[in-house]
């Protein structure tokens, strides 16, 4: 791969994103999109964050881990208890990496 | 009041104060994940000047990882642009939830702002302002600016240190859980009513489901199942229990 191709990839990959990022920006403004659907769609940040933290903790990599010994799942348990309970984010992380550091060594 | 006449957008300039101090309790999950994309982006064997090409140009983290090892192995360009378009599905699906706030702006400044909205920024914008009626204000886009400053600067230089820190961490040590950790102090607070929470359970599990799907496609449909179930929980009594307090 050349330096020039490997540029204009990258340019595009960046034009990409921008035009998914600013689609419906772009919408003229006198259009309305439909209220239930404006409505809906407030619910997509968390899911997709929730999509993302799953992802990564249940199937690292790609592949399915749902079950008992994955270390990272009760790192989220707790940091996510330490976190309702605290509101700290300073707190819930190091409880949640201390979790998985311990089960890490001890498994 | 005082307003400034930005480039980007009229903006009060004690909102772009309010929008970067919201920000702050984030700045370590966003630190964590560019720190993260930047030693992944060098150990996958991309070359230190594309990869710093990469971060400053196209400045998202999942689209980034996605086609890194396309671009490695000297993929067809249309293949690595059209695995980065549905990779960014969800950003579709964001722009259309937040389009009110920015339809009033010119072209340009909608691209711009559009350029700089990533995941966890937005997730902060939408969860400040979503309870008001107003959309599109120079509070709101100061505040807005205020964030995404805060998070592309945080973004870039944890990224560029990434980078050429590369081989330094070892990825036994859970840095990637760290960054997770973060994403779910971000996400819990937005759960304030029991459809977020059913929305955000369908979501999670479609998500780990969809896993073997190619090109990441798990993802912008956990997004789509996620708010339909939210959605249709809303208008069943379930859809008026609250959650701890409204922040």
């Amino acid at each position: 791969v050349t330096d020039l191709t490997a540029i204009v990839v990258i340019v595009g990959l960046g034009l990409i994103t921008l035009v998914t990022r600013a689609s419906f920006f772009l919408l003229p403004a006198r259009i309305e999109l439909p209220a239930p659907i404006e409505r809906a769609l407030r619910y997509a940040p968390a899911c997709a964050l929730m999509a993302i933290i799953a992802r990564e903790v249940l199937a690292p990599r790609g592949a399915h881990r749902v079950n008992v010994d994955n270390e990272q799942l009760w790192g989220v348990v707790a940091a996510g208890a330490v976190f309702i309970w605290t509101r700290s984010m300073l707190a819930m992380m190091t409880v949640g990496m201390v979790v998985f550091t311990v089960l890490r060594l001890a498994g | 009041v005082s307003r400034v006449e930005l480039a980007v957008a009229p903006v009060e300039t004690g909102a772009l104060r309010d929008g970067a101090r919201a920000l702050m309790p984030a700045a370590p999950a966003i630190a964590v994940w560019g720190l993260v994309t930047g030693l992944a982006m060098v150990d996958s064997g991309l070359p230190t000047r594309w990869a710093v090409l990469m971060t400053l140009v196209v400045f998202a983290g999942s689209a980034q990882l996605a086609t890194l090892p396309l671009i490695v192995e000297g993929a067809p360009p249309a293949v690595i642009w059209i695995t980065a378009l549905l990779v960014n599905l969800r950003f579709v699906i964001f722009s259309a939830a937040g389009r009110q706030y920015f339809r009033h702006l010119s072209i340009g400044q909608r691209l711009f702002a559009g350029y700089i909205n990533g995941d966890l920024g937005f997730a902060l914008f939408i969860r400040r302002f979503d309870a008001e009626g107003e959309r599109g204000s120079p509070y709101q886009w100061g505040y807005f600016y205020g964030l995404a400053a805060v998070n592309w600067v945080v973004w870039q230089v944890a990224s560029l240190a990434g980078i050429f820190a590369a081989g330094w961490a070892d990825s036994e040590w859970g840095l990637e859980l760290a960054a997770v950790l973060a994403l779910v102090a971000v996400v819990l607070p937005m759960l304030h009513n029991a459809p977020a929470v059913i929305g955000v359970v369908v979501a999670a599990a479609v998500s780990v489901l969809g896993v073997g799907l190619p090109v990441r496609l798990g993802l912008p449909l956990a997004v789509v199942c996620g708010v339909a179930v939210s959605f249709a929980v809303e208008s069943t009594p379930l859809g008026q229990l609250a959650l701890g307090e409204r922040r």
